[in-house]
């Protein structure tokens, strides 16, 4: 009990302590300029294309007249009048860092209990397949405040909450829809989905693992060891007394097999309800600027069809900067159908775990996305944090993150060298977006075969359990 | 369908490229030692694989034209010159009536030399305006003069940049000559039909430094600051001279203009300067090309003035190099072997022609080790490097006359020569169709016609670093394996074995940290008055290892410790592989921002990171062999200590004589006034690494 409270008085220190060094680094922004890094910043979430857009809505024009503003109607509302709200004094956008330096926060408390609630349900199931110890092992580290941790600390965290990237409100909205679907909250779920693909297109993918979600509930190991484990109580039971408590486990173990529709339909229901409200929403402030039409136009096909081909850390900007014109939709449709087409095998392979799905999901996306930032990165590096305990094995963790210390680092030099120094050229810049890319590439497949590895381990001391238990 | 090959496959077939990286890493001593020693065996054969230097950019046609300048500009030049020495009247009137006499636009620029400020991340971020410094004394205001003429046959986007720097208070013989030269060129430029870009003339007031008046011009030129606040209250105090007659002759001359006046973008600038000495041997020309932080100007530009020189008016081009090298015997035997080694090889087969003589081998390893140490420095050699900052690309010449211009009897000869030369490289930077683009910006000079280009240094760096992740790699490999593997999954492992080295990084970040500190420190030495640089070296290093110990501290106590453990026997395996591995980004990522510094780090750091192991495993070995590189470790960890490996690189080029502490606080202050980044390198890659070796070497296992 001591430690136990010992342990959370640390956590909130340190959650405390970055909170202290945002607020620091939020009073120099003059001298790190990050607004306007290619890193942190893409054409979707620079926070000073949308000070733009806010102007030109503010003065009776289209706020995406001229290509500069390229994101959602609802976050011109939220964000626009703290773009222009200045305190004497104080450094510019100083209400918009609070409010980012807030979301980040929120994020880190509901990847918090997100991580608790999966935790319980891990050990739970895994007390169900009678692997007791394996469930007191994955009690003893706390994922969900390691994870919390990761994210507020993580480097990319902070430079993407100083730079003013609105991708702290996309993660803080892809994150109530993980919270909310662990919680089995459809509404709350629905709510953040719907934002979440309002504001950055691909969260779209996540509604199959938060389906899944749904369905089987939280993360569990392999679905045929209940169905082994069932049938073996059955068989006992047969011979020996039929306890009530062992009725309930038995039914709580077919329920872990089998899709309830019922939670899923709701969810579905409020993803509606939800969407037409906020299409609705959208539809009166677009109004008098070519409607909803003209909005698909510039944030979804903006998204789409690559319009903007400024160096950033993503693969797509230089392909199609080379690409000859009469191949450009073709390859759009190639490059795009990537991440399609990775979808379907991975939600077969993994559909016991939904959480980690949809982790493999977002890394996915946030690689092969049309402008990616290191807002992206930031959210999958805290998600990462949540399957410690299952990934504690993971090969080549030190490759990855001297890696991810280097990369990062060599690429703004890289960016110098091309831009402002002028001895360097695309080329150099685009050879660490390469290797970023790489670089994800091998934690996905690692962490993936991690995870299939504890799978396999699960299974196979299961299954010995249950031998044991037959002979 | 893998998972059931897997299953099937009893032993996992391993892919070829798999398996070498597992024999690289198995022998990762061995390769290790061939590496390193291969890296610095062809770093010693980089004089001999330099490549002879070639014109380019086909545009360019150097001296494909008869040079125009006559003995009437020449005398014209003369004149200018007599005027300026003799007369009393303040010389930049007299600069801006000879310019306006050859109907060029003339503006003066004024200008307050600023105080360097450190901007740390420069190499990182965009360059910004720079801030005007708030505490302006109204005495200390320079004026540049800057003349123009605009192109007959161009439409005014291109320019060409000649600088002649020269102190209004004091004209120098040799300063006049340059202004002369650069006059007479000037003259015949007004007049010509051919100019497609615009030529400017900049007289650069060199009172308070040549590099600072280039500077404020150049900033202002292609970053003007809006703010003038401060440059309004000054015009107040400075009512005397300057301004008001700038505005009264605005109104006498129309070609007098009081604001900024600019031509296009700059194709190139050269900065004209005349040795005050004269060298008693013949004509000769010094190139300075070095820009801060290693940057070099186009070779292209480099090779034209060298081609004219050489082939049309019969100088003798020089690159400054290591004079102390020269005469050293090991550098002569080297020579020696590689010349009788380069014949040989021709009488093998006479094809091969890579041999050169020892004499040559010694001179171009002079220049090649001038030219890394310059760019290692990090500190722009001329004020050409201000240039560099806006992507222009700029040489200084320093022409010396045979005899001291202030006994020179043909000066005539001496203004039409070196008038000769500007003129061919103007004309051929004229005929550019887009900016130097064609030849390199990465090379290393092992004299004036040879150059190493990038593709060839880069590989004894290569050779020199690639150690560092294989050995980490092994390392971490052997960390990992040497845990107590739980068989028994009952028992429960806390410390994920794959995530064992995140308590040994945690180690590393905390010296890194330490390491910023350390470089942060002289900012507020600074604000000391007048202390003397051994008081402020001394406190320097009282601070750094008391803040070394604080951390320490800090860093021991259970905030930190996860889960407090006993120091484990493989530990300083694992501390040692972060600790390589961070040195080989560090070294990786100065590569890119200057490469020579990373060599010089590499040949400084490498080896210690490579060696360290803890003392006390060694003298309980007891073996020759233990011992031998217990001491190995020791003398290693003592000479990679900054001041110390400084004071031995001064010692062994200039003499131990007059050599004291002070001297590396003065080093460090000249490269962080110079904005280099050398100076980050040193605090935040080759300290902490350093420090984490010797960690390493007294570790308690």
């Amino acid at each position: 009990m001591m430690k136990k409270s010992k342990k959370v008085q640390w956590f909130w220190t340190w959650v405390i302590g970055s909170v202290l060094l945002r607020l620091i680094l939020v009073y120099f922004p003059k001298n790190l300029n990050l607004s306007s890094r290619p890193e942190v910043s893409t054409p979707l979430t620079s926070i000073r294309r949308l000070a733009e857009g806010y102007w030109l809505k503010q003065s009776s024009m289209s706020p995406y007249a001229g290509s500069m503003y390229h994101g959602s109607p609802l976050l011109l509302t939220l964000l626009g009048p703290l773009t222009v709200t200045r305190i004497e004094g104080q450094p510019d956008h100083l209400l918009c860092s609070l409010l980012f330096v807030m979301a980040d926060i929120v994020t880190a408390m509901l990847i918090c209990a997100t991580g608790k609630k999966l935790q319980a349900a891990y050990s739970s199931s895994l007390q169900l397949v009678g692997l007791h110890h394996l469930s007191e092992d994955s009690d003893v580290l706390p994922s969900g405040d390691f994870a919390a941790l990761v994210y507020l600390w993580n480097p990319f965290t902070i430079v993407a909450c100083v730079g003013l990237s609105t991708s702290a409100i996309e993660n803080l909205m892809v994150l109530l829809t993980l919270y909310g679907a662990c919680a089995r909250l459809a509404p709350l779920a629905a709510f953040g989905w719907v934002m979440a693909t309002h504001l950055s297109l691909y969260p779209a993918i996540l509604i199959i693992p938060v389906i899944l979600l749904f369905g089987y509930g939280p993360d569990a190991p392999p679905r045929k060891l209940f169905r082994q484990r069932k049938n073996l109580e059955v068989e006992n039971s047969t011979t020996g007394d039929k306890s009530c408590l062992e009725d309930e486990l038995i039914n709580e173990k077919s329920m872990r097999s089998v899709f309830s529709w019922r939670p899923v339909v709701l969810f579905l229901f409020w993803a509606l309800l939800w969407s037409s409200y906020v299409l609705f929403l959208c539809g009166i402030y677009v109004q008098q600027h070519g409607g909803l039409q003209e909005m698909f136009k510039r944030t979804y096909g903006f998204i789409l069809t690559i319009q903007d081909l400024s160096p950033n850390i993503g693969v797509f900007w230089y392909f199609f900067a080379e690409v000859f014109d009469f191949f450009r939709s073709f390859f759009l449709i190639v490059f795009h159908g990537n991440i399609l087409l990775m979808i379907v095998p991975l939600a077969l392979r993994l559909n016991h775990r939904p959480c980690f799905l949809a982790f493999v999901y977002i890394v996915l996306a946030s690689m092969l996305k049309s402008y990616p930032s290191v807002g992206d990165s930031a959210l999958y590096l805290g998600l990462l944090g949540l399957f410690a305990y299952e990934l504690k094995d993971m090969q080549f963790s030190f490759f990855l993150f001297s890696g991810y210390v280097g990369v990062s680092l060599l690429s703004p030099v890289m960016h110098n060298l091309w831009i402002w120094r002028g001895t360097g050229n695309a080329n150099f810049y685009f050879a660490t977006a390469i290797g970023y890319a790489c670089l994800q590439i091998i934690l996905v497949i690692e962490s993936v075969s991690a995870m299939l590895n504890h799978d396999r381990m699960i299974t196979k001391l299961s299954t010995a359990k249950l031998q044991n238990v037959k002979s | 369908m893998a998972e059931n090959e897997n299953v099937t496959a009893k032993k996992p077939r391993v892919r070829p490229i798999v398996r070498l990286g597992i024999f690289l890493i198995s022998h990762s001593n061995y390769v290790s030692l061939i590496c390193f020693v291969s890296g610095i065996v062809a770093l010693l054969l980089l004089p001999i694989l330099a490549k002879n230097t070639y014109v380019s950019e086909n545009a360019l046609m150097p001296g494909s034209a008869n040079n125009m300048l006559s003995t009437h500009h020449v005398s014209h030049a003369n004149k200018f010159i007599n005027d300026l020495t003799d007369s009393d009247i303040e010389s930049h009137k007299i600069i801006a009536h000879y310019m306006s006499a050859l109907d060029a636009e003339v503006t003066y620029h004024k200008f307050y030399p600023q105080l360097n400020q450190f901007h740390p991340l420069h190499f990182f971020t965009s360059p910004d305006s720079g801030l005007v410094s708030k505490n302006i004394s109204c005495s200390s205001l320079g004026i540049n003069v800057a003349g123009i003429i605009r192109a007959p046959r161009g439409d005014g986007k291109e320019a060409i940049v000649l600088v002649t720097p020269y102190n209004p208070k004091k004209v120098g013989p040799g300063e006049a000559l340059s202004l002369g030269i650069a006059y007479s060129v000037f003259s015949l430029l007004s007049r010509v039909t051919w100019l497609a870009k615009d030529v400017i003339w900049l007289v650069a007031d060199s009172q308070y430094g040549e590099y600072s008046a280039v500077a404020a011009w150049l900033r202002e030129y292609q970053a003007p600051a809006f703010h003038e606040a401060d440059i309004v209250n000054s015009e107040i105090c400075n009512d005397s001279n300057a301004i008001n007659e700038l505005g009264q002759n605005a109104y006498s001359d129309r070609k007098l203009y009081g604001g900024f006046r600019r031509a296009g973008t700059m194709a190139a600038a050269l900065v004209i300067k005349v040795a005050e000495q004269g060298n008693h041997h013949e004509d000769s020309l010094n190139i300075y090309p070095e820009a801060s932080n290693g940057q070099m100007p186009n070779l292209d530009l480099i090779n034209i003035v060298n081609y004219l020189g050489v082939h049309k008016q019969g100088l003798r081009i020089k690159v400054t190099k290591m004079f102390s090298l020269l005469g050293s015997r090991w550098l002569n035997t080297l020579g020696g072997i590689f010349e009788s080694l380069g014949q040989i090889a021709r009488s093998l087969n006479p094809e091969w022609k890579f041999g050169i003589s020892a004499t040559e081998y010694v001179e171009g390893a002079a220049t090649l080790a001038s030219s890394l140490y310059y760019q290692g420095l990090g500190v722009p050699t001329g004020p050409h490097g201000a240039f560099r900052d806006y992507q222009v690309d700029a040489i200084t010449l320093e022409i010396s006359p045979k005899v001291s211009p202030t006994k020179m009897i043909r000066r005539n000869e001496f203004i039409l020569l070196g008038g000769r030369l500007i003129e061919g490289v103007i004309r051929s930077v004229n005929n550019l169709l887009e900016k130097f683009h064609q030849s390199f910006f990465l090379y290393l000079l092992t004299s004036s016609s040879k150059f190493v280009s990038v593709g060839v240094y880069m590989i004894p760096f290569a050779l020199l670093v690639a150690p560092l992740p294989i050995l980490a790699a092994s390392l971490h490999a052997d960390a990992s394996k040497s845990t107590p593997q739980s068989t028994s999954s009952t028992e429960v492992d806390v410390s994920h074995k794959s995530w064992k080295w995140l308590n040994a990084a945690r180690k590393v970040l905390v010296i890194h940290l330490w390491g910023a500190i350390v470089s942060l420190l002289p900012y507020f030495l600074y604000q000391i008055p007048n202390s003397t640089p051994t008081t402020n070296f001394t406190v320097w290093g009282i601070l750094s290892a008391f803040s070394l110990l604080i951390l320490y501290f800090i860093s021991a106590s259970p905030i930190f410790e996860a889960a407090p453990s006993q120091p484990e026997k493989g530990e300083w395996a694992s501390l040692k592989s972060v600790t390589i591995s961070t040195a080989f980004i560090g070294l990786s990522l100065m590569s890119v921002i200057n490469f020579a510094t990373a060599e010089i780090g590499a040949l400084l750091i490498v080896p210690i990171c490579l060696l360290a192991r803890p003392l006390k495993l060694d003298i309980r070995a007891r073996s020759l062999r233990a011992l031998l590189r217990a001491t190995c470790n020791l003398v290693l960890g003592f000479i990679a200590l900054p001041p110390v490996a400084y004071a031995l690189t001064k010692g062994a080029f200039e003499g131990f004589y007059g050599t004291n502490v002070g001297d590396y606080w003065n080093w460090v202050e000249s490269l962080w006034t110079w904005n280099s980044a050398t100076y980050l390198y040193v605090g935040i890659v080759h300290l902490p690494c350093w420090a984490l070796c010797i960690h390493i070497l007294f570790h308690p296992c």
